[in-house]
């Protein structure tokens, strides 16, 4: 039902660790792969948190400030789900796509301290933390209507 | 609908119905109008806010916005073009100033977690990212200030071109200061406030630095 936001939910992921991995082939600057990784990481950010994660799963997660400063994050879930199988296959989709990414950038988080290519640690840890930030979010979000859902049929 | 003028309820019939509350996490109505709403309205809102903040930076007043509403693309684009734009300036730069670009970028993010880190041990009342985000975008008037360095040192570098630039760095690194200080300040306790700034004040201070030191090879 939205082949766009899963092709737009794995394509920045993937292409930002192709280009991680492949960024010998591409060019010789350290700079230009640097700062296309890192946009290709930010738009995956915003994209899997604002817009697949609603369109595919119908999960979303948030920061508000209040009046007096404080802050809440809040994690909303979509009351009806609806179980189609198009729908069941974009969650698998959803779920793999943000699993899997975590795990192959801390898979390069450790070669790149064993390898000792120490310039390539800030952006392998900017990768982490923002692919993770996601993956809490939505397990979060997960977590939360399974629990209100328990409390209503017990 | 002739018949319905005359309808009345006689006073001895029981009104009655049925109130449920939903259990759960109640959500008001608007959050569900944007849990549909099209891609292109997100990426529009999300725009106008980051250019909103950019605005409210050039014009420090006590506005709610960048504490409100945070957000980490301003400063993600500030350092990225501050970084592009100081790299290839020192004298030991081998293949293309590579490690300079990610030390601009650690000095930039760490430097902002341990000022956020400092307010909060000091008992502040912002919390961490919008304390990350009113660093971030105050780092603008520095930005400027390296355009203009560089378009400056395009005409030459000699001693009229570096006082031009101490000029305009100095200016800029007062509006940075001030800048994020009008946001920061208020949420600490009054006698706090200089242990506060203090940070801060370094913080942009070697930004300004680097800014004021490089030279092109």
């Amino acid at each position: 039902r939205h082949p766009l936001a899963t092709f737009f939910h794995l394509f920045f992921r993937v292409s930002a660790i192709i280009t991680y991995l492949l960024c010998d082939w591409f060019s010789n600057s350290f700079v230009a792969c640097f700062v296309t990784i890192l946009l290709l990481l930010s738009f995956d950010f915003w994209s899997v948190k604002n817009v697949t994660g609603r369109l595919l799963v119908g999960l979303r997660w948030w920061n508000q400030i209040d009046e007096d400063g404080k802050s809440h994050w809040v994690f909303e879930a979509k009351r009806v789900p609806t179980i189609a199988a198009s729908t069941e296959a974009e969650a698998r989709i959803f779920w793999l796509g943000l699993i899997i990414c975590p795990v192959i950038w801390t898979v390069f988080l450790f070669s790149t301290l064993f390898s000792l290519k120490l310039k390539w640690l800030a952006l392998v840890i900017a990768g982490i933390s923002l692919q993770t930030a996601n993956l809490y979010g939505y397990i979060h979000c997960k977590l939360g209507r399974q629990k209100s859902t328990s409390r209503v049929t017990s | 609908f002739a018949g319905l003028a005359d309808v009345s309820i006689s006073e001895d019939i029981p009104v009655e119905g049925e109130i449920t509350v939903p259990v759960g996490s109640h959500s008001p109505d608007e959050d569900f109008s944007t849990l549909d709403e099209p891609v292109r309205d997100t990426i529009l809102r999300d725009l106008k806010a980051v250019g909103k903040k950019f605005v409210h930076v050039m014009y420090p007043k006590k506005s709610s916005a960048l504490l409100r509403d945070w957000d980490l693309w301003g400063p993600l684009v500030l350092c990225v073009s501050l970084a592009l734009m100081l790299q290839g300036g020192s004298a030991d730069s081998k293949d293309d100033g590579g490690p300079q670009f990610a030390e601009v970028f650690v000095v930039i993010w760490f430097g902002a977690v341990v000022i956020t880190l400092n307010s909060k041990l000091l008992g502040g009342t912002i919390s961490f990212f919008q304390s990350l985000c009113v660093l971030g975008y105050c780092v603008l008037p520095l930005t400027v200030a390296m355009l203009v360095c560089r378009l400056v040192l395009l005409a030459g570098a000699g001693t009229v071109s570096f006082i031009v630039r101490l000029i305009v760095v100095v200016a800029m690194f007062g509006w940075s200061t001030l800048a994020s200080t009008a946001f920061l300040a208020d949420s600490q306790p009054p006698n706090r406030k200089a242990l506060v700034v203090y940070p801060i004040f370094l913080f942009y201070f070697v930004i300004s630095w680097m800014i004021l030191t490089f030279t092109p090879q």
